[in-house]
């Protein structure tokens, strides 16, 4: 039996860098997930379950293959959001999932994020389909995956969270 | 960027390794049923995931986790032992899972025992503690195995549990209490196993 390594790859964007959560992301990450806004991601959280959650990140990695990655800005590093490829067990697919944090909000960074976990997704690991899942209540999100050129086609229900719908995205030579 | 390798350790019937993919089914199956009412479950198939998930992402968090203990000779695996500190932890704990169809044959011994020394020796941990349900009456008695003591002043998690604290490195250098340890593990191993010189206790 060999040691178990962990590898989590880096993508940049013009603003963004998409790398490993890291322990120092706890606070930021903890604000989020404990505030109102994580009212449409199942929560809002208490900071142990926050914790969990951050440990889940990383472990996505190794079970998966891929993940989701912190969304650091590019100069200062500082976190910004959680924006990845997300598939645990019981979910529909493996879908883009994206969360910005309150100073990240209204700057375009969801946005620029998910571009470059879809084209991640399609050029690097191949694949030929993917979705997002958006509670029906949330607006933005909803708007984003519009901007993003994804098409709702129905609505998921999740034995724990509960209803959301399915946003499919358009397939790589769709893509913008 | 973002890796953290998990070490092997061995022990005479064991090896602990990472959690890996493929050791999942095993966990699963474990967390689903009464036998993780004191781990907080039983949980449904994604709560397990994401817990299992956390364990791996626990090393990255904390440079230290759990490690799924195997069998050295067939790789089957029997449970999970190591260090464990999520955030409303006081201090840092030593934890165990024993799958329960393999319950009974001092596997959580040796592999705390193996797991300990590497904190104590390897990673200069000072010292530890185990949170334990009162009812989780197996526990216990692993923990007072191991040398634990029931410390009433220390923190607990959630005040629904009881700190067991850990004897310290040097408690077991040594010590009658290293050598009861290893004769126990050494029993289990090898029922026909004799001590040399004569038990005291």
């Amino acid at each position: 039996m060999s040691e178990t390594v962990l590898r989590i790859p880096t993508l940049e964007t013009e603003r963004l860098r998409l790398r490993a959560p890291l322990a120092s992301d706890f606070e930021a990450y903890a604000d989020f997930r404990t505030g109102p806004r994580a009212t449409f991601l199942g929560g809002p959280y208490t900071r142990a379950e926050a914790f969990d959650q951050l440990s889940a990140l990383i472990g996505h990695w190794l079970l998966r293959g891929y993940g989701r990655w912190m969304v650091a800005d590019r100069q200062s590093d500082r976190p910004l959001g959680v924006v990845g490829l997300y598939y645990p067990e019981d979910w529909l697919e493996p879908e883009i999932a994206w969360s910005v944090f309150d100073e990240a909000e209204g700057r375009g960074i969801a946005f620029e994020a998910a571009c470059a976990t879809r084209r991640h997704a399609y050029e690097t690991l191949g694949w030929s389909t993917v979705v997002s899942l958006i509670d029906a209540r949330n607006a933005r999100s909803a708007a984003l995956a519009e901007r993003l050129g994804a098409t709702r086609e129905g609505v998921f229900h999740h034995p724990s969270l509960g209803a959301m719908d399915v946003w499919r995205h358009p397939a790589p030579g769709e893509a913008a | 960027m973002g890796h953290r390798d998990i070490p092997v350790l061995e022990t005479q019937r064991l090896i602990l390794a990472g959690p890996e993919p493929g050791d999942y089914p095993d966990f699963k199956a474990t967390f689903a049923s009464y036998r993780s009412r004191f781990m907080g479950g039983p949980l449904n198939a994604y709560e397990t995931w994401m817990l299992y998930a956390a364990e791996i992402g626990h090393w990255e968090i904390r440079g230290f986790g759990m490690w799924v203990i195997h069998d050295r000779r067939t790789g089957q695996t029997y449970g999970m032992a190591g260090g464990w500190q999520p955030a409303m932890w006081p201090e840092p704990e030593i934890a165990w899972i024993i799958w329960p169809d393999v319950a009974g044959n001092g596997y959580a011994l040796e592999a705390t025992d193996r797991a300990r020394r590497y904190f104590y020796e390897e990673r200069g941990w000072d010292g530890a503690v185990s949170y334990i349900d009162p009812h989780n009456l197996p526990s216990i008695r692993l923990a007072e195995r191991l040398g634990a003591k029931r410390d009433a002043q220390a923190r607990t998690v959630d005040g629904n549990d009881v700190v067991y604290r850990h004897p310290a490195p040097a408690q077991l250098r040594n010590t009658q209490l290293a050598d009861g340890i290893a004769m126990e593990i050494a029993n289990y191993a090898d029922p026909q196993f004799t001590p040399k010189g004569w038990a005291l206790d």
